[in-house]
């Protein structure tokens, strides 16, 4: 394995709310490597989600370093990050997330109108994009006119289409039916195995987590040790 | 799908709110027009350029004083006066209050070589001179009231204790006001038995010579019992309408008080409208939009949503002006109702300073908010 993509070094994230301590992650390092499927697991509150706000930049550390493609992250000013996230970093929610007055190719579009491709272009992606995820039959369709499945796949696309550095993913499948879900759960594998896309999937279900190459289990902030 | 397609995608989003938003805009800001207009209106006499040849002289004291009739021979004389006429404001009524026009006792020979800019029939100009109970009448008014040149109209005497029975015998048209009536002095003299005067009307034979004529005829009539005062036509109607001084303050404080309420109204609807979008405003950060491009989506929306109102108000209120007959709908009050490109401007300039300030809170709030805010939003 090369140089990591993802370097994280005694990473902790404390929580004050006066006298009380919340301490989310403690001293965690772990590194992700280029083309990894990684599942972030573990019980609930055990700062999951945390760990994966902070690799793409919506959160910052207390303590420790994250550094992801040569860049620390919690260094980067507001505006630095936003721009930081536009090329470095795909988002996939749990709750999809859609913008519901926009159409799939128009929500998959959104995150292009900050580039300075032509229209022609942008089409050309988001349309590449779609095809890929399998819902390019959909792309005029309202979020609220596509089942779960297939809004969560117009969320993929819509984290692909910049072709960002790493797909995050917190609990891809928590709002999914059995069938939806393992068929998220492929295209992203997919994703990974065919296109080389680096994954870290946070879920606290086995299952899911069988799909990825890499299991990481945190436990009250703390890594374990993997298995 | 472009960046402004985004945009007016948000705007429509809730089309109700919206519809509401933006012709309570729109409302306002007709409101804010019309009273603009009207205090324009008010405020701004207009004359003609050969009006600016012309005098006014009153009792020094107030309008409402009137000068002896005997003046007129000794007004004539004074050099450069070219013309005097005789101008007593009768204020009577035609039929009822709400038809109110003005009407004014004159010199029927004199009249129109003073009031040179407006436009008659010579046949009919010599007609009326010939009747003592003739009147000239302007042709809003003619047709306001379907008037047809040989009737005959009363007017029932407010100031004068005299009700007077006219015979038209022609129109006059052009000039500022189309609206006014003439009739013969002498007739309201013979009606009434008093041989008072309201103002004079001078034409002077040339602009050099207004400030001499002032000067002589004040000093002329100043020991006597009715001092009088001497003015340009301009300045005597900028006195007569320094009367509306309270009703400019009055409409001036309304004014501000709707672009205020406006302003609230606009600032709930943005502040409702970018809440509810709190969550997805945090998904496009996390997208990669920056605090900046985040405030300019806001801005841009409360902009146009504030602008198009301004211009359905302020831009229809100039089509309905064009449209709309305000003499006879203000009842002769406003002899003219135009809404100027600049109290258009005005009004679309405050309509823009409403869709900036109205968005400023809720979109600085959104811009400062961290992605995980609003992510944990419900929807
Ligand atoms: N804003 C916050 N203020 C205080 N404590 C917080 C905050 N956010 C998270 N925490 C705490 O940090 C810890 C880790 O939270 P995190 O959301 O990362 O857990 P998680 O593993 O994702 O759990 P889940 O599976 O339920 O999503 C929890 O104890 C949580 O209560
Ligand atoms: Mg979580």
């Amino acid at each position: 394995m090369d140089q990591p993509i993802v370097q994280i070094r005694e990473l902790s994230k404390v929580y004050r709310h006066g006298d009380i301590e919340v301490v989310a992650l403690n001293s965690v390092s772990l590194d992700i490597g280029r083309g990894e499927f990684v599942a972030l697991m573990g019980p609930s509150g055990s700062g999951k989600s945390t760990l994966l706000h902070i690799i793409a930049g919506i959160d910052r550390p207390t303590a420790g370093r994250c550094v992801v493609e040569g860049t620390e992250v919690g260094d980067l000013s507001e505006t630095e990050l936003a721009a930081w996230r536009k090329q470095h970093v795909g988002f996939v929610f749990q709750t999809f997330n859609l913008i519901p007055v926009l159409t799939a190719f128009e929500n998959v579009e959104l995150p292009l109108l900050l580039t300075g491709l032509s229209a022609r272009e942008r089409r050309d992606h988001v349309e590449a994009a779609l095809e890929l995820v399998g819902v390019a039959d959909r792309m005029k369709h309202l979020p609220r006119q596509l089942s779960g499945g297939q809004e969560q796949r117009v969320a993929i696309a819509r984290a692909l289409v910049t072709d960002p550095t790493l797909l995050v993913a917190d609990e891809p499948t928590g709002n999914l039916d059995a069938h939806s879900a393992a068929d998220v759960l492929v295209l992203l594998q997919t994703l990974n195995r065919a296109a080389g896309k680096t994954v870290i999937m946070v879920t606290h279900d086995p299952k899911a987590a069988a799909y990825a190459r890499r299991m990481v289990h945190l436990e009250k902030g703390e890594l374990l040790n993997e298995k | 799908m472009t960046i402004p397609g985004f945009i007016f995608r948000n705007a429509l989003r809730n089309k109700r709110r919206l519809t509401l938003t933006v012709l309570s805009v729109a409302l306002s800001l007709f409101l804010f027009t019309v009273l603009q207009t009207a205090l324009r209106e008010m405020s701004q006499p207009q004359l003609s350029e050969q009006s600016a040849l012309r005098l006014i002289v009153r009792h020094k004291v107030s309008l409402a004083n009137v000068l002896p009739s005997k003046y007129q021979s000794r007004i004539a004389r004074v050099p450069g006066v070219k013309r005097v006429s005789r101008l007593t404001w009768f204020g009577g009524i035609y039929i009822d209050g709400g038809n109110f026009f003005a009407q004014f006792a004159c010199d029927a020979d004199a009249l129109f070589d003073i009031l040179t800019e407006v436009t008659t029939n010579p046949d009919q100009v010599a007609a009326f001179k010939k009747e003592k109970t003739a009147c000239m009448v302007g042709i809003k008014t003619m047709n306001r009231f379907g008037w047809k040149i040989g009737q005959k109209i009363t007017l029932r005497g407010t100031i004068y204790p005299a009700d007077l029975e006219l015979t038209i015998r022609g129109v006059y048209s052009g000039g500022i006001d189309e609206t006014n009536l003439f009739f013969h002095h002498e007739y309201l003299d013979e009606a009434t038995g008093w041989h008072v005067v309201g103002c004079y009307w001078i034409q002077t034979a040339n602009a050099d010579a207004i400030p001499d004529v002032i000067r002589r005829v004040d000093a002329m009539f100043s020991s006597s019992s009715a001092e009088t005062k001497t003015e340009t036509e301009r300045a005597f109607q900028l006195t007569f309408l320094s009367w509306f001084g309270n009703i400019k303050l009055l409409i001036g404080s309304i004014c501000t008080v709707i672009v205020f309420t406006m302003m609230l109204v606009t600032a709930s609807t943005m502040s409702m409208a970018i809440r509810e979008r709190t969550r997805e405003i945090a998904v496009l950060k996390a997208l990669g939009y920056n605090g900046r491009q985040i405030f300019g989506l806001i801005l841009a929306e409360s902009f146009g949503l504030a602008l198009a109102g301004g211009l359905i108000g302020c831009v229809g209120t100039r089509f309905l002006a064009q449209n709309v007959d305000m003499y006879v709908l203000s009842h002769g009050f406003f002899v003219r109702f135009e809404v100027t490109p600049h109290i258009v401007a005005a009004g679309l300039l405050i309509a823009a300073a409403m869709g900036v300030v109205s968005c400023l809170a809720p979109a600085i709030a959104s811009v400062r908010a961290s992605v995980l805010d609003g992510l944990r939003e419900l929807d």
